[in-house]
C-alpha cells in the first residue's frame, strides 16, 4: 500500500453507531404509504437512541435519495427536523451509488474541519413511485409524464437502452455462462439466508414499527419481505429476458433507509460502543464505461482504485458490492481473476432487494460488521450505477482489541 | 379537648378546624365580611384591579373573580397595555357557556377596562379607588418591581398579590396568590405571605382553593410541572425518545402529558415560564433543576413540542419492561428528589403539597400518595440510580431522611383527617373522587377515633380542598376490566369501609356540601345513620352513563333505609344517572336538607346527641321481596344503556334479596363481573383506559 494514501484522514465512522431498515420489496409493507423522508428521519432517531447516541451530537445532516419524496425540495433540513433535530445538511444523489457516496461526502465534510459529528441518511421509497410531468417539445404529446423507477429502469436517454440491456450486453462481451449466473444467483441466495440464521443482523437491522395518521399501528418493517429463497434448479428454469438476466438474477425494487456516522476519531471514540475499532477511509474510485456496459465498470473502478492505493484483491478482508445483476458478480471475477465465493458473505442487494438510495449504505454496514467480526481488515465495497458508472471504496478496519 | 389525627388545612389559613365549623355552627368566615375587610364598606367601596388583565393568567382570572365577586358590588379594573391583544374579549364566549347570556353580560359590564404605558396609571384608577391589585403582568423581575412602585406611589395603601410562578415573595417585595391553569377554571392559589390574610380568607369564601405555601424560589406546582417536564427532557435527550411519546409513557406512569400541555397552553409562553422556573431553580439549587439544551432551543424558537399535523410521527417508539423501567427512573428519581427539596424546606401543608399536583399538573396520584405507595426505600433507590444515570443530579438537593418520616400521620393522612372534641369525632375528605388511598386513609382516620373511644361521628369534605365529591375515582377500575378479581376485591374492600361508619358507631352523621355528591362518595355516605345536604347540593348515582354497576352497596343500601313507596325514586336515580337537588331527596335518600347554616347545626345537633326531630331511618336487614319489572323505565332507545339499566336492576333484586350480611358480596360480584363485561370495557371507564394505559 502507498504510505500516504489515506483518504479523509480526520474522518472514521464510529463502529456500532449504523442501522438499516429492512428492505421490504415494493408494495409489500407498510412503507408503501409512507413519506419516506419522514420515516427515514424519524428512524434515524430511533436507530441513534437504541445505539445510545443522544441525536444532539449531530451537527450536521447528509441524505441521499433518488426517487422524489414529498417536499423533497426542503431536503436535509426538513428530514432533519423530522428527527427532531433542526440542523443543517443537503442532499446528495446518484442514482444506485448514492449511499456509498454520501458516506463519502460525509467524510469530506468532516476532514475539510467543518463539521466533527456527520450525519449519513439515505432512503427510498420505490413503491408508488410519483410521476413527473416534463413539458417535452420533442414529444407528439407536448408533454412527458414520466414514472420515476420504472421508466427511467427503462431507458436510459444517454443511450436509449434499458438498463437490463446493459446486463445483457456485458453478459455476451464477457461471453457468460448463464448456468454460471444461475449458480451464483442461487449461491448469493445461500449466503443471505445462511447469514440469517445466525446473529449477524443484530446489530444492523433494525425492526420498525409504522404508524398510520391515526397513531395506530399500520405495520411491523421486521424482515426484507418478498425475498424468497431460490434453487438452483429453480434458478435454471426462470426463462431469460435478456443474456443471463432471469427474475433470479437481477435484484427487485424495494423500499428502506440506512443511516451511519461519519465522525472525528476523537468522538467516534467517545460515541462508538467499542471505542477500540477504528474504520479509516483508504480511498474512492469512479470509472464510466462504454454505453450500456454498466456491469463491467465496477471492476475498472476497483482496478483503478488498487492502483491508486496500491493494494491488492489479496489484502482485501471483506468484498461486498452492489450487484443489481448477477452478471456484474461474474464479470467482476473475471476483470479481478477474482472467486466470486469469496464476496458478499453475508448477503447483497441482489437478493435482499434494492431501494436506491440506502443500498450501498446497507451494503457498507454490512461489510464493517464482517470485517469487525473477521478481526478488521482491509474492506472493498463497490457498485454500478446508472449511466455505466463503477464506483469503489476501501475502508480500512483496525479492532485494537483482537 | 381537641385532638386532630394532623393538622387541618383550614388551620393554615387561620380559619381552625373542620369540627369547629360544625360546633360553631357556622361558617369560619362570611364573604361580605371578607368583602367588607379588602374592599371596603358598601359606601366606600375600592375596586379589584388586575394588571396584564390581557394575558392567559389576567384575562383567566378577571373572569373567575369578576364572577364571583358580581353580588358584592366590587369594580373589577382590568389594566393593560393599550396594544394588548384583547384576552378579556376571547374569555366571552366561555362565559356565556357557563353562566348563560345574561350573567355573562352582568359579568362584562362589571369589568371596566384601563390601559396604561407602564409608568403612569391612568388618572381615572384614582376614582375607582383600587385596594386590591392581583399582578399579572410578565415575568420579570425589574419590571414587576416597578409595577408596584407605581401602584404604591398612588395608592399606598392598596393590598398586592402576585400570581408569579417563580420570583420568591422576598424578592418582589409582595404577596403572592400564583395560580394554576386553566385559569378560568382552576380554583387553586398558591399563597405566600407572612400571615394568613383577609385577602386569602375572601378567596376561600368565595369557592376557591387558596393553599399557603412557603416563600421559595417556583412553588409547588412549578417545581412539579416543570421538574415533570425537565425530567422528560432529560430522557428525551439521553434516549431520543420523541416527547410524544414521552407524553404517552409519562401519562400512563404519572399523569400529566407534560409537553402536550405546553402545546396547549402556547408553546411560546408556557417553554419561557418553564425554562425561567428551571432556571432559577437551577441558579439557586444547582444541576438537579438545570434546563436541557432542548429546552433552552424551544424557549428562544417558541416552537411548539408536537410534530405539525402533517408531520404526525410514523414510526413508534416501544420499550421492553427494563428499558420502561429505566425511563420511570429518569421520571420518578428527579421527581422523588425535587419533592425531599421540597419536604425538607418545609414549602406546605402535606396535603398541600400533595393536591397541588394531582388537581393542578394532572398527577393521578398525588407526589407524596405515589412515594407512600412505592416506599421509601423504593423511592430512595430510584434516587440514587437516577444519580448513576444522570450524576450531574447527585451533587446537592437531595434529602432521603424526609422520606423516613412516611409513617407519621401528616404522610399518612394526605386526603382524610380525623378530630374529635372528646365526644364528637369528625373524619373530613379532601379529595374529591374515591380511590384506594382514600379508602385506607379513611380506615386509619375510623381506627383513630375508636382508639380514642369516640363513638359519634360526623362525615364531611373538608370546607377546603374537596369543593364536592364526585364519586369513584374510576381510573382505580382499569384492572378491573380484565381481571374480575381485582372488580371484586374493590366493591367489596370499599364497601367495608363505608359499612364501618353503620356498624361501628352509635351515631354517624355524613354531610354533603358543594356543588355536587355522586356516585361512590354518595354511596360512602348513604352508609351513615343520618345523611344531612345542603340545599344548594345535587345528589346523583351517574353510574349507568359509563356504564358500571354501582359497587359500593348502592343497589341496595339505600332501598333498605327507603319506603317500598319510594323505591321508584330510587330506581330513576339509579337507571337515568339524572341528579336531584338534595332537598328533593329528602325522606328516602336524605335526612334533611336545608341551609348552609342549619345543615352545620342540625348535625352538630344529631351527632352531639341534641334534639334534632329527624328519625332515623333504620336499616331493614333482612331479605325483602322485589319485582323489578314494575320499575323499568321507558325505553331509552339506547340498547346498550337498557342493557346496563337491565343489569343494575338484576343487581338491586338479587342484592335486596339477600340478607343485609350476605348483599355486599353479591353487590360486590355483580358489580365486578359487569366490569368485565364488553359494555364497560367499550365504555367510558374503556375508552379512559384504553387511552391511559395504551402507549
Amino acid at each position: 500500500m502507498n504510505s500516504d494514501t489515506q483518504m479523509f484522514s480526520r474522518a472514521r465512522i464510529p463502529y456500532g453507531t449504523w442501522g438499516s431498515s429492512y428492505f421490504p420489496a415494493w408494495q409489500t409493507s407498510a412503507l408503501a404509504e409512507v413519506n419516506i423522508g419522514q420515516f427515514a428521519g424519524e428512524s434515524m432517531n430511533r436507530i441513534l437512541g437504541l445505539r445510545r447516541i443522544p441525536k444532539s451530537e449531530l451537527e450536521y445532516l447528509v441524505i441521499g435519495s433518488t426517487i422524489p419524496w414529498h417536499w423533497k425540495f426542503w431536503t436535509a433540513p426538513l428530514v432533519a427536523s423530522c428527527l427532531d433535530h433542526r440542523i443543517p445538511g443537503y442532499h446528495v444523489e446518484q442514482a444506485c451509488a448514492t449511499g456509498l457516496q454520501a458516506v463519502v461526502v460525509a467524510a469530506a465534510e468532516v476532514h475539510g474541519n467543518s463539521h466533527d459529528v456527520v450525519g449519513v441518511l439515505t432512503f427510498d421509497r420505490t413503491s408508488d413511485s410519483p410521476v413527473g410531468v416534463f413539458p417535452e417539445r420533442r414529444a407528439h404529446e407536448r408533454t412527458h409524464a414520466l414514472a420515476d423507477v420504472w421508466d427511467n429502469f427503462g431507458f436510459d436517454p444517454a443511450t436509449g437502452g434499458a438498463m437490463m440491456a446493459c446486463a445483457g450486453n456485458a453478459a455476451r462481451k464477457y461471453k457468460v455462462d448463464r448456468r454460471e449466473v444461475d449458480e451464483l444467483a442461487a449461491y448469493r441466495y445461500d449466503q443471505y439466508f445462511q447469514t440469517k440464521e445466525t446473529n449477524f443482523f443484530d446489530n444492523i437491522m433494525v425492526p420498525l414499527e409504522v404508524l398510520n395518521v391515526q397513531g395506530k399501528f399500520l405495520g411491523k418493517i421486521d424482515d426484507d419481505y418478498g425475498v424468497k429463497n431460490i434453487s438452483l434448479n429453480e434458478m435454471r428454469a426462470m426463462p431469460e429476458l435478456d443474456s443471463c438476466v432471469t427474475g433470479g438474477t437481477q435484484t427487485h425494487a424495494s423500499d428502506g433507509m440506512a443511516t451511519l456516522l461519519v465522525t472525528t476519531k476523537e468522538k467516534a471514540q467517545e460515541l462508538s460502543p467499542r471505542p477500540e475499532i477504528d474504520i479509516q477511509f483508504v480511498g474512492k474510485a469512479e470509472v464510466r464505461t462504454y454505453p450500456s456496459l454498466m456491469p463491467e465498470s465496477p471492476g475498472m473502478a476497483v482496478q483503478k482504485l488498487l492502483q491508486s492505493t496500491g493494494l491488492t484483491m489479496a489484502d482485501m478482508t471483506v468484498v461486498k458490492n452492489h450487484n443489481p445483476f448477477a452478471v456484474n458478480d461474474v464479470v467482476f471475477a473475471k476483470e479481478l481473476k477474482y472467486d466470486w465465493k469469496k464476496m458478499n458473505k453475508t448477503g447483497c442487494p441482489l437478493v435482499w432487494g434494492h431501494p436506491q438510495g440506502p443500498t450501498l449504505t446497507r451494503v457498507i454496514i454490512e461489510a464493517l460488521e464482517e470485517a469487525v467480526s473477521l478481526g478488521g481488515g482491509y474492506v472493498l465495497i463497490f457498485g454500478c450505477a446508472a449511466g455505466d458508472v463503477g464506483i469503489a471504496t476501501i475502508l480500512k478496519v483496525t479492532d485494537g482489541g483482537k | 379537648m381537641m385532638k386532630t389525627l394532623r393538622q387541618s388545612t383550614l388551620d393554615t389559613m387561620g380559619l381552625g378546624n373542620v369540627i369547629d365549623i360544625f360546633k360553631n355552627g357556622t361558617m369560619p368566615a362570611r364573604t361580605e365580611d371578607l368583602v367588607d375587610e379588602v374592599f371596603g364598606k358598601s359606601s366606600d367601596r375600592g375596586a379589584f384591579v388586575i394588571s396584564g388583565a390581557n394575558g392567559i393568567v389576567g384575562a383567566g382570572k378577571t373572569m373567575q373573580i369578576g364572577s364571583r365577586l358580581l353580588s358584592y358590588d366590587v369594580p373589577i379594573v382590568a389594566l393593560d397595555f393599550p396594544g394588548a391583544q384583547d384576552g378579556i374579549g376571547m374569555q366571552y364566549k366561555g362565559l356565556e357557556g357557563s353562566f348563560g347570556p345574561r350573567n355573562a353580560m352582568d359579568i362584562m359590564s362589571n369589568v371596566i377596562r384601563m390601559h396604561y404605558d407602564g409608568n403612569r396609571l391612568p388618572a381615572k384608577l384614582k376614582s375607582m379607588n383600587p385596594r386590591f391589585l392581583l399582578e399579572a403582568i410578565p415575568e420579570i423581575l425589574e419590571v414587576k418591581k416597578k409595577h408596584y412602585s407605581v401602584f404604591r406611589e398612588s395608592f399606598p395603601s392598596v393590598e398586592i398579590r402576585s400570581v408569579t410562578s417563580g420570583f420568591p415573595s422576598s424578592e418582589l417585595g409582595v404577596g403572592i396568590a400564583h395560580p394554576a391553569f386553566p385559569h378560568q377554571i382552576n380554583k387553586i392559589w398558591e399563597i405566600v405571605e407572612d400571615k394568613p390574610s383577609a385577602v386569602t380568607r375572601l378567596f376561600w369564601s368565595l369557592g376557591m382553593i387558596p393553599l399557603e405555601v412557603g416563600d421559595y424560589w417556583s412553588f409547588i406546582l412549578d417545581v412539579l410541572f416543570c421538574g415533570i417536564t425537565h425530567a422528560s427532557l432529560q430522557y428525551h435527550h439521553a434516549s431520543n425518545m420523541p416527547v410524544w411519546k414521552i407524553d404517552k409513557y409519562v401519562r400512563r406512569q404519572f399523569g400529566p402529558n407534560p409537553f402536550r400541555a405546553h402545546d396547549a397552553i402556547g408553546a411560546k409562553g408556557a417553554n419561557f415560564l418553564t425554562w425561567s422556573c428551571l432556571h432559577h431553580l437551577a441558579e439557586h439549587y444547582g444541576e438537579l433543576f438545570r434546563p436541557t439544551d432542548e429546552l433552552t432551543y424551544r424557549k428562544d424558537s417558541g416552537q411548539n413540542w408536537y410534530p405539525l399535523n402533517h408531520f404526525r410521527p410514523l414510526v413508534n417508539w416501544t420499550l421492553t419492561e427494563s428499558e420502561e423501567d429505566e425511563m420511570k427512573t429518569w421520571i420518578l428519581g428527579p421527581l422523588v428528589q425535587m419533592t425531599s427539596l421540597m419536604l425538607h424546606e418545609q414549602r406546605g401543608h402535606l396535603s398541600h403539597i400533595n393536591a397541588i399536583g394531582e388537581i393542578c399538573a394532572q398527577f393521578r396520584s398525588g407526589i407524596l400518595a405515589m412515594i407512600r405507595k412505592i416506599g421509601a426505600d423504593e423511592a430512595i433507590s430510584r434516587v440514587e440510580t437516577y444519580h448513576k444515570l444522570c450524576p450531574s443530579a447527585g451533587g446537592g438537593c437531595w434529602y432521603p431522611e424526609v422520606l423516613k418520616k412516611i409513617e407519621e400521620p401528616e404522610w399518612q393522612q394526605l386526603y382524610v383527617n380525623a378530630e374529635h372534641d372528646g365526644t364528637v369525632g369528625l373524619i373530613s375528605i379532601n379529595r374529591e373522587s374515591y380511590n384506594s388511598d382514600v379508602d385506607a386513609e379513611l380506615n386509619r382516620a375510623i381506627d383513630w377515633l375508636k382508639a380514642e373511644s369516640i363513638d359519634r361521628v360526623i362525615l364531611s369534605g373538608d370546607f377546603h380542598i374537596a369543593t364536592q365529591l364526585v364519586g369513584a375515582d374510576t381510573s382505580e377500575f382499569y384492572p378491573a376490566l380484565h381481571d374480575e378479581k381485582s372488580g371484586y376485591a374493590i366493591s367489596l374492600n370499599w364497601s367495608r369501609t363505608a359499612r364501618r361508619f353503620n356498624d361501628e358507631f352509635n351515631v354517624s352523621v355524613g354531610f354533603i356540601n358543594g356543588k355536587r355528591c355522586l356516585g361512590g362518595m354518595l354511596e360512602l355516605m348513604m352508609h351513615c345513620h343520618y345523611l344531612v345536604a345542603n340545599e344548594a347540593t345535587q345528589v346523583g348515582m351517574p353510574e349507568v352513563t359509563l356504564p358500571v354497576i354501582p359497587g359500593m352497596e348502592g343497589c341496595h343500601w339505600p332501598f333498605r333505609k327507603a319506603e317500598s313507596s319510594d323505591w321508584p325514586k330510587l330506581f330513576e336515580l339509579l337507571l337515568t344517572g339524572k341528579a336531584v337537588g338534595s332537598k328533593d331527596a329528602v325522606g328516602w335518600l336524605v335526612d334533611y336538607s336545608g341551609s348552609i347554616e342549619d345543615c352545620l347545626k342540625t348535625v352538630w345537633d344529631i351527632a352531639s346527641g341534641g334534639d334534632h326531630n329527624l328519625s332515623q331511618r333504620k336499616i331493614k336487614s333482612e331479605s325483602m321481596k322485589m319485582a323489578i319489572s314494575e320499575f323499568g323505565l321507558p325505553d331509552s332507545g339506547n340498547s346498550a344503556f337498557e342493557a346496563s339499566r337491565k343489569a343494575i336492576m338484576q343487581c338491586v333484586q338479587n342484592a335486596c334479596q339477600a340478607s343485609l350480611d350476605e348483599a355486599v358480596t353479591v353487590q360486590a360480584k355483580h358489580s365486578a363481573e359487569f366490569m368485565k363485561s364488553d359494555l364497560c370495557r367499550f365504555g367510558v371507564i374503556g375508552a379512559d383506559a384504553k387511552k391511559v394505559l395504551t402507549v
